[in-house]
């Protein structure tokens, strides 16, 4: 029986320190947060409460919800140790100090619980050397987790065990990593960098070398080591402005101390060289990067660093043919003859052959190091993944033209491709040159797992079905964004349907960054361009017929969101039996951001919610009012614990920390509720009409008398009003689900004629921003 | 010999009754346009056009222009023309005040430059090219440039041109050689060959104002890297006075089809000096605010010509006398009928007029929507009549031009075989009006612009200018009176509109060639709508004021005949035109070049 770690301490409340225990209560988790008492001082916690109060109003949150704080008890390292005796693991996160890590790991012995679990979130000292000489029952215990900052957003966690390390101490922290943080969970050997900064500082300082080397601008190096190599579009330079410049010499410095005179980052490292001198000015000037006043990029990102002068200058669009010949393939960009395909070639081929050596020193499998690269450093593809798209056998060829070493796993390959897929299933080459497959855990998949070797069971050009085992079917949107189009209706009356063809449960999902983003408007607004009403109140119709059908389906239904759950998204959200939600869902109905209001039952579902919670307080119109206030401000969650004060999410809604856990932990709830499953009984509400609505009126006009909302918005804001309170009904009246939503139909048709709704919906789509009008 | 009456009545009409430009006294330049000064423009401007300028449009057809050591001569009488049309200050008529115009509207300019054309097409070029390079000077030039040329190109001293075409680059601007070498002194000098220059050198103005696309060498490829430039033939001294000849000359010209009188030229730059207008390597920014105003004044063209051409068939078919009418003798004084008593006859002629006056209105509501978008106060409400103009110029461009042509060729069938006889005058506009179909961007290339640029503009933003008031007033007039003879027959081809629009847009995201195969059927189908709108409000302004008891019955119930004949005659094709568009473009695609 393994290991549960049900309480967690974390020893120091620096950033990373106070972040990871800001994730280890986002998980309900309580955490004790501990740091030194500071000299002189009063309150002797300043440390620790500092950190938290600072937390609460920093953005990105590293909490998920405000009242997760209520789950940190701080401390400090004098006082409460002792608490440390009922804590099932304990972080290490004080300053990269071997001495003094060494001297609290001393005090800790004395104080923890017997076989709880000790780690270190070093990420520079080797963990032989931290526990070096320790009690043999630490040692047992002991293990390095090596968080990435920001660690509720950054999915890698690297997991280093000891020669004497418990398997099952390790098993622990594996699971509460996995399951309770949500993280990829990484097994890393204890070598110098472990995997993701081992490789990445290597990137970092070859791709801006070469870059310099090659005479190509920060912006044209931009734009090559971006989309092309599927690194975020920040690039190289700008990744560096992000993480801070002065980082850079900090960890050059830490990892020549440790690899060895023949790694090759240690041979091309040169101190005297262009980039080091042009790091060090711009350290010396104060451009320490965005946290500052700027690093390769200043001014906001309209002035940039001139590598040959040194001077900053205006930013100018990069025009070289190789980034246009980059959208046919990275292979395309390589194989160009421009100076920025010279560099991309010149600077893989040193990267990905550096990559290829380090396993099985650094890792027992490429899987481990390419999702190290996803997970750690935001990389689209993996090294192995990289390779692959270049062709094996190709890349093998060009380093033997550059008199590059041939990594041993790439001549292993013999030109035959790091994965691949056969007979439905996922495989990889292993170091002894054969394919295993992938593993995938029964609680842990991705769609693309069960996807892959079926056929759907019914699809169109926006949504698929696919049947997930155990009778439940899954509900795949894939349009561009996900945005919910026609094709996606008719696939949602086909799901309502699914129990015809002998499904149990559907579940709605996909493994896309966001859920959905919502109606696809371009179309709503070029029918709306061209004065076709009938054709848009069909639309709005089908949507709504559709989100019934499901709502009251014979069949459970359960939405599994992931990212953005918007508009459209979130409504079928809505209609759904359950919500199964990953911790990072966005969710929120921002419709009169456009200038419509939610006309797929979005209005309806809120305003149910609101006035069938058991728990509110007082009369219908303080329900109201906070349903409407959410909707005529277009509010969306920041979490799905947030999603939850929105009343998006219900009590026994459920939230999944690891996102390749969203789609199992929902089917899992879906077959629950298939156990006798009847659909839910039609609501019929009592609204106040006309005369609640007056309230909401006279606060719609005041912030618009005062500026604070447009005439436009506040036209918007009366059309949601008239929806949530019933339109010409009273109080006496009983108002059907029916009638809702011809409400919304008539409110969205009536603003969806203005020029001031089309405006916003053209701006929108055209520059990704809402238009106050 | 043609004669020409200006269609003054219609015109008051279309000012005063349908756009209402009373209404627009707020607007600079609408506050000066009282009915006084809009009529003794109307008046004058027909006094002119009628009596001036149409009797040298034979001549200029006959005698063309003659170029003799690269000095172009124009047809007899055209030079006191031009004079007298400057010295009535008919050339700065809506130039801005500032620079010597009269500021007058927009849309009295457009009606003036109707009469001329139909008067004189040739003629009428020349200023019309040197309001372009206005135009251009105008929204471009430096304070310095605008306060050198514009004055004289305003009175009319001065004359300009626009030079695009070379002998490899037509429509392709991206393929243009003509180089702008930089100099010292700011200037540039310009090498190249121009072809196709109307107006190009002549001999009515003293100095002629190029406007001249060239590469700066070293800019971006293609069309990115083309500038504009001010070329004067004679340098211009700072005080305004001419210096030297400029290095560009009329290498010869081109023999063409129609529009004799105006000279078509190969201008050689040979080193001449240029001036940048606007900024390096935006000069197709720049050159589009000529070509638009050209691309309007050329749409002008087929209208115009359309009518001289009407009006010569009709006192033609009132006065020949051929064979009896089929229900019988009409006119026993004489020996056979004219032939006007003759069904097809009257079709030929109220299919023209049907075309004309709906045209008119078209181009008129177009005029009056440039007008706001140069002068309303309100940005929003400037940005809405601009994504107006934008979205009819193609069609006023092309289908204008496609009708004016067919309705020349109409006219000249009313005149059977003395049609086809020079001295009687109709095969000149027949070939005058071709002309309009093919310069100032192909009529294809009209189409391409409305499907592939005015259609996904803004997700259709353009289209909502048109369509929204176009639904509003067929949902508040169809009910009316007026509703089943004139909104309804509008309200159909409205709806095939949408169809055609939704499709167009829909296949054209998927296959651009689908959208290139409907384009000109489509443009056609946009087109007859515009019309159809038009003709709908005009008839219901016309029974309003039947009812009443206005005193010129006849106008307006002519006006309801012709309104129903575009209705019942003209309208109808747009069914056919959706089912054209809705075949898609398999088939255009589908044969190998080699098998054509």
């Amino acid at each position: 029986m393994a290991q549960e770690i049900k309480k967690v301490a974390v020893i120091g409340a620096g950033v990373m320190g106070a972040a990871i225990a800001a994730h280890v209560a986002n998980a309900g988790v309580p955490v004790l947060l501990l740091d030194i008492v500071p000299k002189g001082a009063t309150n002797r916690n300043a440390l620790a409460e500092g950190a938290v109060e600072k937390m609460l109003k920093t953005k990105p949150a590293p909490f998920m919800h405000s009242s997760a704080a209520k789950l940190v008890t701080t401390g400090n390292t004098e006082d409460d140790l002792a608490k440390l005796a009922d804590v099932d693991w304990i972080c290490e996160a004080v300053i990269e100090n071997l001495e003094i890590k060494r001297d609290l790991y001393q005090r800790l012995e004395k104080v923890r619980k017997k076989g709880s679990v000790v780690s270190s979130n070093t990420s520079t000292i080797p963990l032989g050397t931290l526990i070096d000489g320790l009690p043999e029952s630490f040692q047992q215990d002991f293990a390095i987790t090596h968080f990435f900052n920001p660690p509720r957003y950054m999915r890698l966690l690297e997991i280093v065990g000891g020669v004497k390390t418990r398997a099952d101490a390790l098993g622990a922290l594996r699971a509460f990593g996995d399951i309770a943080l949500g993280k990829d969970v990484v097994s890393a050997k204890d070598t110098p960098g472990f995997i993701a900064n081992r490789i990445g500082i290597y990137w970092f300082y070859i791709a801006m070398s070469e870059a310099i080397a090659a005479g190509l601008t920060v912006e044209e190096t931009d734009a090559i080591v971006g989309k092309p190599m599927g690194v975020p579009k920040t690039g190289i330079f700008g990744l560096t402005d992000l993480t801070g410049v002065d980082l850079a010499p900090k960890v050059n410095e830490s990892m020549l101390r440790l690899l060895p005179k023949s790694d090759a980052f240690v041979q091309a490292y040169d101190p005297n060289g262009a980039l080091v001198k042009t790091i060090t000015k711009l350290i010396e000037q104060g451009y320490t990067g965005r946290k500052g006043k700027g690093g390769f990029y200043r001014a906001r990102g309209k002035e940039v660093l001139d590598l040959k002068t040194g001077e900053f200058r205006a930013l100018q669009e990069p025009n070289l043919a190789s980034i246009k010949a980059a959208r046919k393939g990275l292979r395309a960009l390589v194989e160009h003859e421009d100076k920025g395909g010279k560099y991309a070639l010149s600077m893989l081929l040193k990267l990905l052959s550096y990559s290829a050596s380090l396993v099985p020193e650094v890792s027992n499998d490429i899987l481990g190091v390419d999702l190290a690269m996803r997970a750690g450093y935001a990389w689209k593809w993996g090294p192995f993944e990289l390779i692959d798209l270049l062709g094996t056998g190709w890349f093998a060829d060009q380093l033997k033209a550059k008199g590059i070493k041939v990594p041993k796993l790439v001549e292993l390959a013999a030109g035959r491709p790091f994965y691949k897929e056969e007979d439905g299933k996922a495989l990889y080459l292993a170091t002894t040159g054969d394919y295993v497959e992938i593993p995938v855990a029964p609680d842990a998949w991705l769609l693309a797992d069960k996807k892959r070797g079926q056929k759907p069971v019914a699809s169109n050009k926006g949504a698929s079905l696919w049947d997930v085992g155990d009778g439940v079917a899954c509900l795949e949107f894939h349009t561009k964004m996900n945005a919910i189009d026609g094709d996606i209706i008719a696939m949602v009356k086909e799901a309502a349907n699914l129990h015809k063809k002998g499904f149990k449960a559907v579940i709605i999902g996909n493994d896309a960054d966001n859920f959905s983003v919502g109606a696809n408007i371009g179309y709503a607004l070029f029918q709306a361009n061209l004065a076709m009403w009938p054709l848009i109140e069909q639309g709005l119709s089908e949507g709504q017929n559709a989100y019934m059908a499901l709502k009251y389906a014979p069949l459970p239904v359960v939405a599994a969101p992931a990212g953005m759950a918007l508009g459209g998204g979130c409504e079928i959200c809505l209609h759904s039996d359950a919500i199964q939600a990953h911790a990072e869902s966005y969710m929120g109905l921002v419709e009169v951001g456009v200038g419509i209001i939610p006309g797929w039952g979005g209005c309806k579902e809120m305003v149910t919610r609101a006035l069938t919670n058991k728990r509110r307080p007082g009369g219908a119109m303080p329900a109201i009012a906070q349903v409407f206030e959410n909707i005529s401000t277009a509010k969306v969650s920041t979490s799905a614990a947030e999603a939850r004060d929105l009343m998006i999410l219900r009590p026994s809604d459920g939230i999944s920390m690891n996102r390749r856990r969203v789609l199992a932990d929902a089917k899992r709830r879906a077959l629950e509720l298939a156990k006798d499953y009847q659909p839910p009984k039609p609501v019929e509400l009592n609204l106040p009409g006309e005369t609640g609505r007056y309230a909401l009126q006279m606060a719609v006009e005041g912030f618009v008398q005062q500026g604070k909302a447009s005439a436009h918005d506040g036209t918007v804001s009366m059309a949601v009003a008239r929806v949530l309170t019933g339109g010409d009904k009273d109080i006496t009246d009983v108002v059907t689900e029916k009638e809702l939503l011809a409400l919304e139909r008539e409110g969205l048709m009536s603003l969806i004629r203005t020029n001031a709704t089309l405006d916003r919906m053209e701006h929108m789509l055209t520059t990704g921003k809402p238009l106050r009008n | 010999m043609p004669t020409y009456k200006a269609p003054l009545r219609d015109f008051r009409f279309l000012l005063n009754d349908l756009l209402n430009i009373q209404n627009y006294g707020n607007l600079p330049g609408f506050a000066e346009a009282t009915p006084d000064m809009v009529d003794a423009v109307l008046d004058g401007s027909a006094q002119l056009m009628e009596e001036v300028i149409a009797p040298l449009n034979q001549v200029g057809d006959l005698e063309g222009c003659k170029l003799d050591n690269g000095v172009v001569t124009t047809p007899t009488g055209f030079k006191a023309a031009y004079k007298t049309y400057c010295e009535g200050g008919w050339n700065g008529l809506t130039a801005d005040p500032e620079y010597g115009g009269q500021g007058l509207p927009h849309v009295l300019g457009l009606a003036m430059s109707e009469m001329m054309t139909s008067a004189n097409m040739a003629f009428g070029m020349y200023p019309g090219l040197s309001h372009g390079a206005y135009e251009a000077i105008h929204a471009w030039g430096t304070d310095e440039q605008k306060k050198l040329y514009l004055p004289r190109i305003v009175s009319g001293e001065w004359s300009g041109t626009m030079n695009l075409t070379e002998p490899h680059c037509g429509t392709d601007l991206g393929l243009l050689r003509t180089k702008a070498e930089p100099q010292a002194d700011g200037s540039y000098k310009i090498t190249g060959t121009k072809i196709f220059i109307s107006a190009g050198e002549h001999d009515l103005t003293s100095n002629i104002i190029h406007l001249v696309l060239a590469k700066v060498p070293g800019g971006p490829a293609g069309i990115k890297g083309i500038s504009l430039f001010i070329v004067p033939k004679f340098m211009v001294n700072a005080d305004g006075s001419l210096g030297a000849r400029n290095g560009v000359m009329c290498g010869s010209l081109e023999h063409k089809m129609g529009i004799h009188g105006n000279a078509t030229c190969v201008l050689n730059y040979d080193g001449a000096t240029g001036y940048l207008i606007g900024e390096k390597h935006k000069g197709m920014r720049a050159m589009f605010t000529m070509m638009n105003a050209a691309r309007l004044g050329v749409g002008m063209q087929g209208l115009a010509v359309a009518e001289i051409a009407y009006q010569n068939a009709v006192s033609y078919a009132k006065d020949r006398v051929q064979g009896r009418s089929l229900t019988g003798t009409k006119d026993a004084g004489k020996p056979a009928d004219p032939i006007i008593v003759h069904p097809d006859i009257r079709r030929m002629l109220l299919t023209i007029r049907a075309f004309t006056e709906g045209a008119r209105a078209l181009a008129l509501w177009t005029g009056i929507n440039i007008d706001l978008a140069n002068k309303h106060p309100d940005p929003a409400q400037r940005q809405a009549a601009d994504d107006l103009v934008a979205l009819l110029t193609p069609m006023v461009k092309s289908y204008l031009t496609d009708a004016g042509y067919e309705s020349a060729t109409m006219a000249q069938q009313v005149w059977g075989g003395h049609g086809y006889i020079r001295e009687n005058g109709m095969e000149q506009f027949v070939r005058d009006a071709r002309i309009a179909m093919i310069y100032e961007g192909a009529n294809g290339i009209q189409a391409l612009d409305l499907v592939g640029r005015k259609l996904p503009t803004g997700m259709g933003r353009l289209l909502r200018r048109f369509f929204h008031p176009v639904e509003q007033f067929i949902q508040e007039n169809v009910a009316g009176p007026a509703g089943k003879d004139f909104v309804m027959p509008l309200a159909k081809a409205f709806a095939r509109l949408q169809q055609a629009t939704a499709y167009v847009a829909e296949q054209g995201l998927k296959n651009p060639d689908e959208a290139g195969a409907a384009s000109s059927d489509y443009l056609r189908l946009f087109a007859l709508v515009a019309l159809g709108h038009m003709w709908a409000q005009k008839a219901l302004v016309a029974q309003a004021k039947l009812n009443d008891g206005a005193q010129d019955r006849a106008f307006y119930e002519t006006k309801l005949v012709t309104a129903r004949f575009f209705m019942e005659r003209l309208l109808p094709d747009t069914g056919s035109l959706l089912a054209k568009v809705q075949a898609g473009g398999r088939t255009m695609m589908a044969l190998d070049a080699a098998n054509f």
